[in-house]
């Protein structure tokens, strides 16, 4: 490595820190740290004038180190980065630090103090910039391609934005037909159009007018050229990098050529085979060669293979005019190469016959939204009518009740969000259609928190629909009459009410689609505590998941309306397209490095890694390593504190540069109080440490803070030798557990903490003199406050008594 | 300092009951009524509903709840612990109840009654000449005289035979 010649940028920020810190005293003293050769004091270095001064001195007096005293580094140390890059020097080369928020301010009542400090943030600085590593930008190929898994709502509205942008599409969907749940709802709100309505293609579609919305079957849709719908098909594997996944599908065996089939229903009239008709609830019959509805997409007749008789009757086959059906069709494997992958597959509605008392699997006459939504569908089996379906009578007295089995501990403590939408529009259809129906709906609280949802609400009770508040007991038929009863209180009254009722109708919680946790397996993915699909962050990255290349829509990550489920949709088009576009990936190499004479192969930083980027690879016949995978590395250390033989480093956090960087913090005291180091991450912890000081918090100058990726990377070897560098409290601070920038970095290092207390306490060292925290950005007061406690709590101990051994060592 | 931030100083009527065992689990209600339409009592007696006990144990209302007769009538039959969707645990929420107010000095006299024939004939009910009358028809032997220096050394050692009224005595 070349020699390195550091030149040392001093920012006053408008004489503002000259007023508390001493500029000259600080100049001095970098002077005579070795390899310094340049000093320069201004009041502002990361634009105009001072970033100039950057550019000459790498220019002209060709320094290869950059250390900058300068304000709101996280904001400057960009532009910094930047200029440096178009100098000619790598921009990794680059230490920025703060000594405006991390000590002028914090420190104001003790200047002095905060002086000293401010020679061991330089020096810190300088000793780590020595050994900075240039860091290398890294291209990975990106293929302009995506598949789609679930060909719902969601899938498809996703599928339509990316095709438009150009991107080729491959929407696979588990079912015969593409629609999924929405498509058997009928009708939606709040809008009181068409479920199977979509956006149609704004591409280049012959003869479909671009600016509207249409009917799946209809919208042209389906004849984009750079789309491919994959029917009847579900992921059995995924492999492969992100920007180039290589896709297995497996799609069963239609027995219908899609290209032949005219969908001209003679096969069904011949079909001897009759059986229940699941996805019309039951209401009817169906053939073993059937579609959903008239009006689905594609519109190609299906052989249910678990009923039909195949050769031993083939009367479809011989009826078809377009020699459409083949029998003999086998199962297909289809490979697929793309990009990135986007999860639709949604959600269904929980088994409502788990809630014993209601006796859904009993009682005919009580069905489900979803059940009775087929109802209400002019293509549904009753062809619009409401019937009960035990005697096919029409239906007048029918009792809605919400909640079942949502918000409910005992199976899905979550509120579902769209059931009372849902009952609301189907009482006031059925109240339309039905107007001497009396309908009533028994519910626990009323959710319509959505645009134009209160009027729902609203319009029901304007309608004549009755509200009961009570969540009912059980439904039992009369022994005399054999009519439903619907055993409630309602709350409000205090009263018990027995309502009867020709149709009761549930609204089950909404729960994950099926084969949601196999698929999450396939994918390397997450699920949270309620089954649904973990999104990278709720609040901002709601479409992205810890792995980059693999995207979220719809349902997936919790039950969704239609308009939520199309916003989630465009969102996670929009974020596939931005990941794809350029057709490549570009990152530093910031990542991990493995020592592989070093390493054990045992397996605890393959399975630590957040991000699935360590891998065990064979090297010879009885010996693997882990490597890693630059692509899928974040960079946060996680492995580092994790690997029990330290044979694991990040290439811009190497443990020298650490250890360099915490002795020159500790170097140096100038307090009267016990030195204390505080170890924080770069995301919320580093933050906190801003926010304390923009807010003019105060706490003594003995806190040193020293910037790590994340919590996760401290190594026990680490908090021991800090103790050993002369701290005498430790805090490591971290972001909150269920808000770690690294998934679980900020928990493996609660962990580590834990365990270093025990080795502290044998190595004699009292365990109080080291302590996790955690908090966010705004909680500036926190960490000023845990300063204190740790400085207060050191002083109250004494001075540290390390003991010795032979070696020296402690 | 920071740990102790959360320390409480007065608790509430409700942080009492959770305190409790069995009474754990009374913030989770929301008030669905599905224990006041699982319930017989209720039923029949308009001044037993447990959804109301609950929120009324909820506000605060601790008097109201403690010297009314409403949580006594409750039988026991845990139809609304089984059906609760919050898993509140309604029947064993109401022995809490009963277990505070008794502490407090409100119980229903038989309550007492009980006691006081445990702890001076070894028996909560006593022997009658029918119960003897009838043993003897169906052919049963007497029923046999209870040990009363073991069984009061059990009640003495339980705490059963100290005074209850801890709150009123004071």
């Amino acid at each position: 490595m070349e020699h390195p010649k550091i030149g040392v940028f001093l920012s006053d920020c408008g004489k503002q820190l000259s007023e508390i810190l001493d500029f000259d005293a600080m100049t001095n003293f970098v002077k005579n740290v070795p390899n310094v050769t340049l000093i320069a004091r201004d009041s502002e270095f990361w634009r105009g004038k001072g970033l100039q001064t950057i550019i000459d001195s790498i220019k002209d007096k060709k320094i290869n180190r950059v250390v900058v005293a300068e304000t709101l580094p996280k904001l400057s140390e960009v532009h910094i980065a930047e200029t440096v890059e178009n100098a000619g020097l790598n921009p990794y080369l680059v230490e920025v630090i703060d000594l405006k928020d991390h000590c002028a301010w914090p420190h104001r009542a003790t200047p002095k103090e905060a002086t000293e400090k401010a020679k061991a943030m330089l020096l810190a600085a300088i000793e780590r910039a020595k050994l900075l590593e240039p860091i290398e930008k890294l291209e990975f190929p990106a293929l302009k391609s995506a598949l789609i898994i679930g060909g719902g709502i969601a899938g498809m509205q996703a599928a339509v934005d990316l095709t438009d942008l150009g991107f080729q599409v491959n929407l696979i969907e588990k079912q015969p037909f593409l629609g999924g749940l929405a498509a058997r709802a009928g009708h939606f709100f709040p809008t009181d159009d068409c479920a199977i309505c979509i956006q149609s293609p704004s591409s280049d579609v012959k003869t479909i007018t671009h600016t509207s919305r249409k009917c799946v079957y209809r919208s042209g849709f389906s004849e984009l050229p750079n789309l491919k719908i994959l029917t009847n098909s579900r992921v059995v594997a995924v492999e492969g990098v992100p920007g180039n996944y290589t896709v297995t599908i497996e799609k069963k065996p239609r027995y219908v050529d899609e290209s032949k089939c005219i969908a001209c229903d003679k096969c069904t009239t011949v079909c001897p085979v009759e059986v229940p008709d699941e996805y019309n609830a039951k209401l009817k019959t169906r053939k073993a060669i059937y579609m959903n509805v008239p009006n689905v997409h594609p519109p190609v007749y299906v052989i249910d293979e678990s009923v039909c008789r195949f050769h031993d009757c083939a009367k479809c086959v011989k009826v078809c005019p377009t020699n459409a059906i083949d029998l003999d069709q086998k199962p297909e494997q289809v490979t697929l190469n793309v990009g990135s992958v986007v999860v639709a597959t949604g959600f269904r509605e929980f088994d409502s016959s788990a809630i014993k008392e209601y006796h859904y699997d009993d009682y005919p006459d009580v069905i489900t939204n979803l059940e009775l939504a087929r109802m209400i569908d002019g293509f549904g089996p009753t062809g619009g009518a409401i019937i009960r379906p035990s005697d096919g009578k029409p239906a007048k007295k029918i009792v809605f009740i919400q909640c079942v089995g949502s918000r409910d501990r005992r199976y899905n403590p979550y509120c579902s969000g769209i059931c009372c939408m849902i009952s609301l529009k189907h009482a006031s259809l059925i109240k339309s259609a039905v107007p001497d129906a009396d309908v009533s709906i028994c519910y626990i609280d009323i959710r319509t928190t959505g645009r134009e949802h209160e009027y729902y609400y609203e319009r029901a009770r304007e309608m004549g629909i009755k509200f009961v508040k009570g969540r009912p007991t059980e439904i039992y038929a009369d022994t005399e009459t054999g009519k439903l009863i619907v055993d409630v209180e309602d709350a409000l009254l205090k009263r018990f009410l027995d309502l009867e009722a020709d149709l009761v109708v549930l609204a089950p919680a909404m729960i994950p689609a099926e084969g949601t946790k196999e698929l999450a397996e396939i994918l390397g993915l997450e699920l949270e505590a309620d089954g649904f699909f973990k999104e990278y962050n709720a609040k901002l990255r709601p479409t992205e998941t810890k792995l980059r290349g693999i995207f979220l829509c719809g349902g997936t990550t919790f039950p969704k309306d239609a308009p939520t489920a199309s916003l989630h949709a465009h969102s996670a088009a929009m974020k596939t397209a931005k990941f794809l576009t350029s057709g490549k990936i570009v990152k530093d190499q910031r990542t991990a490095i493995v020592n592989e004479d070093y390493c054990g192969d045992c397996e605890f930083c393959p399975v630590t890694c957040p991000y699935g980027a360590i891998s065990l690879e064979p090297t010879t016949e009885d010996h693997f390593v882990a490597r890693v995978n630059d692509l899928l590395c974040e960079g946060c250390g996680v492995c580092v504190g994790t690997c029990p033989l330290n044979a694991i480093e990040l290439r811009h956090s190497r443990p020298n540069q650490m250890w360099a960087q915490m002795n020159a913090l500790m170097s140096i005291n100038g307090t009267s109080k016990p030195l204390v180091l505080a170890i924080c991450c770069q995301e919320c912890g580093h933050t906190a440490v801003d926010s304390s000081g923009m807010a003019g918090m105060q706490y003594p100058a003995n806190v040193r803070v020293m910037k790590v990726p994340c919590a996760g990377i401290v190594r026990v070897d680490q908090i021991l030798g800090a103790f050993k560098a002369g701290a005498q409290a430790v805090m490591v601070v971290g972001c909150k557990s269920d808000g770690c920038h690294y998934e679980v970095g900020s928990d493996k290092a609660e962990k580590k903490i834990d365990l270093a207390k025990v080795l502290l306490k044998e190595y004699g060292i009292e365990p109080e003199r080291l302590e996790m925290f955690k908090m966010v950005y705004i909680e500036g007061d926190k960490f000023a406050e845990a300063a204190q406690m740790m400085t207060e709590r050191a002083t109250k101990l004494g001075p540290l008594k390390l003991m010795v051994t032979e070696g020296g060592e402690i | 300092m920071m740990t102790d931030k959360m320390e409480r100083t007065v608790m509430s009527f409700s942080d009492e009951v959770t305190s409790r065992h069995g009474g754990e689990t009374l913030t989770a209600c929301y008030q669905c009524g599905t224990c006041a339409s699982s319930c017989p009592v209720a039923k029949l007696d308009s001044s037993f509903n447990p959804r109301e006990i609950i929120k009324l144990s909820l506000l605060g209302e601790k008097e109201e709840v403690l010297s009314g007769n409403a949580i006594w009538l409750c039988c026991s039959c845990f139809n609304c612990q089984e059906r609760c969707p919050q898993k509140v645990e309604i029947a064993d929420l109401i022995y809490a109840l009963r277990n505070i107010a008794l502490e407090a000095g409100h119980s229903p006299s038989i309550y007492s009654d009980f006691a006081s024939a445990l702890m001076n004939e070894g028996r909560v009910v006593s022997i009658s000449k029918f119960v003897e009358k009838k043993r003897e028809e169906y052919g049963l032997p007497p029923l046999r005289p209870v040990g009363m220096e073991a069984l009061n050394k059990i009640l003495s050692a339980t705490g059963f035979t100290k005074p209850e009224k801890t709150e009123a005595t004071k």
